[in-house]
């Protein structure tokens, strides 16, 4: 029952890390608490079973066009929303309420157009492109996707394993965006000292921007693969999503999107042994372990060597 | 002489204008839905359904009232408790306080229901409670409620127990698992089928009995955790994205269990048939709701009549037909019904008048009975399975009781 719960952890915690990223590198860049990251998530949901239903193709397909609609999407919210934040006498505490406020509208639009019931993919239909290239190079049935993917000697969701490597990809893009692009660079002196950052040149609104839209992009990537890690979506998801993205980040280092990474496979490790052997505290976890890490560590696990990089 | 017959004339054209005052232009009827949050899907159908209701008697004239002797509009006064008790609590007050509404309608399931049960009882409201079924609600101290039109959590499963009793033996059940959701909706379900089962004394052996969060939207580890136990069947008791997300999960994992039960599967199989898929459902043992089974009535719509009025008012197609769908206009015929026996508005009148018509009233949900607390004990579900029809779609075979079965048990799950 340990390993399986480990193994379970280790995948689930990786997509939890693709859905934390996302709102660190909106704080790291900004200092603005996204309040309505989750919601993006779940719109890119929505984007997934769209492209399902409409077009019935592989939900897999669903995630680049999501970024690119989401990253155009956070350019255009942080033109209209932000500079006039930044002009405000508290902009930090007017981005939570701004940012909530937005979060309610994303519900409320979402639910007159769509709903308020559970909607989902078939699992069989995430990651058909893997069995039609198997099918195609090596024979065999076209239906033999969807399956268990054995690991360790037992059954996991295929889904998982998909979201997994997704979110190992998506976390390789973003460590080569920060460190070995241009833009990257000045990303990271904006994350470092905004204000110096300033005082030498940098376009900081431009990064600022970029950053803002890349974090919405992810959170929609990460959306994509929701109806298979929680079975179904709603336009209420959004909330909970934004406080267990909260608290990984917040693990991982606020202000550190690598440390992102390290927080999500802790808390889904934690999740699943908790699961295992105490079922009804499970859902206490992301507040134990924001308390925990606020009072041992508050610059997260891995904040000591991003103030300093 | 001619003075006396005056003062009479006099006396009756006061007495008719007193009582003109009296009568009110419209019955208002308040209640509370949530259009998003955890429990929007089963409370909109609820509320939906409701309004249905509302809707058909207006356009014709009304309900008639015995109090007035006459018939008057409904009028459904609603609040938005956005699946938040805090928030309903206070929209229920404020309903009873500042609208003053005549009659005190709760939110569709026991979680949304509970702060309306403390705040009518305290207030001396009668509540019209439509699905909220835990067992807490209901004692002989709280004449304040009844419930309309589900069972009472505490029987609710004991077709389900029953057949473990029964049947179970001889089908090689020898040990069951048992998953709950710790809300007092689906925590009372499984509290009451362990007792069945325990009180029965038959050699069956409960190897997990585990209760997880209701927000709960993962259970892979769980399930391996199950099986581990090697159970002759599992029993889940959840809410609809509980259900959805664990029969998934089932699927994903590669795990088929001998026999496996979930609620939602018969209470919303549209919604979960769109959610889980044919397949995933197949052979799945769940309740058999109204939605599905045609029961005879002596009052209100039957079902292809009511399930044609739906289509026609709700064909977006945003709302699933399922039992929260016929939930909210039992609750409008149980309304209707007691207003045209009670002979005021007062709350224990009102009380008496729905009292009145356990026993005798038969709507689309089945025979109305209550008990003496006020938990339904009549609209029981039997337990059946989801069975393939033939035609790539998935039917309902009533498995228990015996008198009302239409099939036998698939058992061990193909």
């Amino acid at each position: 029952m340990l390993v399986y719960a480990l193994v379970a952890g280790v995948l689930f915690g990786l997509y939890f890390s693709l859905v934390g990223i996302g709102l660190n590198l909106v704080f790291g860049v900004m200092r603005i608490v996204n309040l309505a990251h989750g919601d993006f998530l779940m719109l890119g949901a929505f984007v997934a079973i769209g492209v399902v239903t409409l077009i019935g193709i592989d939900p897999l397909f669903a995630a680049p066009l999501a970024f690119v609609i989401f990253l155009i999407v956070g350019l255009l919210l942080y033109w209209i929303l932000v500079p006039r934040l930044q002009g405000s006498a508290n902009p930090e505490m007017l981005s939570i309420i701004l940012f909530f406020g937005l979060s309610q509208v994303l519900e409320a639009v979402t639910t007159i157009f769509l709903g308020t019931s559970e909607r989902s993919i078939p699992s069989r239909a995430l990651g058909t492109v893997f069995s039609t290239v198997k099918v195609k190079l090596f024979g065999g049935s076209p239906d033999s996707g969807g399956g268990p993917i054995e690991i360790l000697g037992q059954g996991f969701p295929a889904s998982w394993v998909i979201a997994a490597i997704t979110s190992l990809v998506a976390i390789g893009l973003v460590y080569v965006y920060l460190y070995q692009t241009r833009l990257g660079t000045l990303t990271r002196a904006v994350m470092s000292r905004r204000d110096e950052a300033f005082a030498t040149g940098i376009d900081v609104d431009r990064v600022s921007a970029a950053a803002f839209g890349i974090g919405l992009g992810l959170a929609a990537v990460a959306g994509i693969f929701a109806p298979f890690m929680f079975g179904s979506v709603t336009p209420a998801f959004g909330a909970d999503a934004t406080v267990t993205s909260f608290a990984i980040v917040v693990l991982g280092s606020l202000g550190n999107p690598l440390g992102t990474a390290l927080g999500g496979v802790i808390y889904g490790i934690c999740y699943m042994v908790v699961q295992t052997y105490l079922s009804s505290w499970a859902d206490l976890l992301p507040y134990v372990l924001l308390i925990f890490i606020l009072l041992l560590r508050p610059s997260g696990l891995l904040g000591r060597r991003v103030r300093v990089a | 002489m001619l003075r006396v017959v005056v003062a009479a004339l006099a006396g009756l054209t006061l007495t008719a204008q007193a009582y003109a005052a009296d009568v009110p232009t419209e019955i208002k009827i308040g209640t509370l839905y949530a259009s998003s949050g955890r429990f929007a899907s089963i409370s909109m159908p609820v509320y939906s359904s409701l309004k249905l209701w509302a809707d058909l008697k207006n356009a014709d004239g009304g309900v008639y009232v015995k109090a007035f002797d006459k018939k008057l509009p409904v009028k459904v006064v609603a609040y938005d408790d956005q699946s938040n008790t805090a928030t309903a609590a206070t929209l229920y007050n404020q309903l009873i306080t500042q609208d003053k509404v005549d009659l005190l309608v709760a939110d569709s399931g026991s979680v949304l229901t509970a702060p309306a049960v403390t705040i009518a009882r305290d207030h001396k409201m009668f509540l019209f409670d439509q699905t909220g079924t835990g067992a807490s609600f209901f004692s002989k101290d709280n004449p304040y409620i009844a419930l309309m039109a589900d069972p009472v959590s505490t029987i609710w499963p004991k077709p389900a127990a029953d057949f473990v009793i029964h049947d179970g033996p001889a089908l090689g059940i020898k040990k069951i698992a048992i998953l709950y959701s710790t809300n007092e909706f689906t925590g009372t379900q499984a509290n009451a089928f362990r007792k069945f089962i325990k009180d029965s004394g038959v050699p069956v052996e409960i190897v997990y009995d585990q209760g997880v969060p209701t927000e709960t939207t993962n259970y892979t580890v769980i399930i391996n955790n199950i099986n581990n136990t090697h159970p002759d069947a599992v029993f889940t008791f959840g809410y609809a994205p509980n259900d959805i997300a664990f029969l998934r999960n089932v699927a994903d994992v590669g795990v088929k269990f001998k026999m496996l039960f979930v609620i939602y599967a018969g209470l919303e199989k549209e919604l979960l048939e769109k959610n889980v898929g044919d397949k995933g459902l197949e052979h799945v043992f769940t309740y058999v709701p109204p939605s599905d089974m045609e029961y005879p009535v002596n009052f209100g719509m039957n079902l292809p009549t009511y399930k044609a009025a739906w289509d026609k008012k709700y064909s977006d197609g945003k709302l699933e037909f399922g039992l929260n769908a016929v939930a909210g206009y039992t609750t409008g015929l149980v309304i209707e019904k007691a207003l045209s026996v009670a002979t005021s508005l007062d709350q224990m009148e009102l009380r008496r008048a729905v009292f009145s018509l356990s026993g005798n009233l038969k709507t689309l949900c089945g025979p109305f009975a209550l008990d003496e607390t006020g938990g339904q004990i009549g609209e029981l579900t039997p337990l059946g399975q989801l069975e393939p029809d033939g035609h790539g779609h998935l039917k309902f075979v009533s498995i228990y009781p015996h008198e009302t079965a239409t099939g036998k048990p698939v058992y061990p799950r193909p």
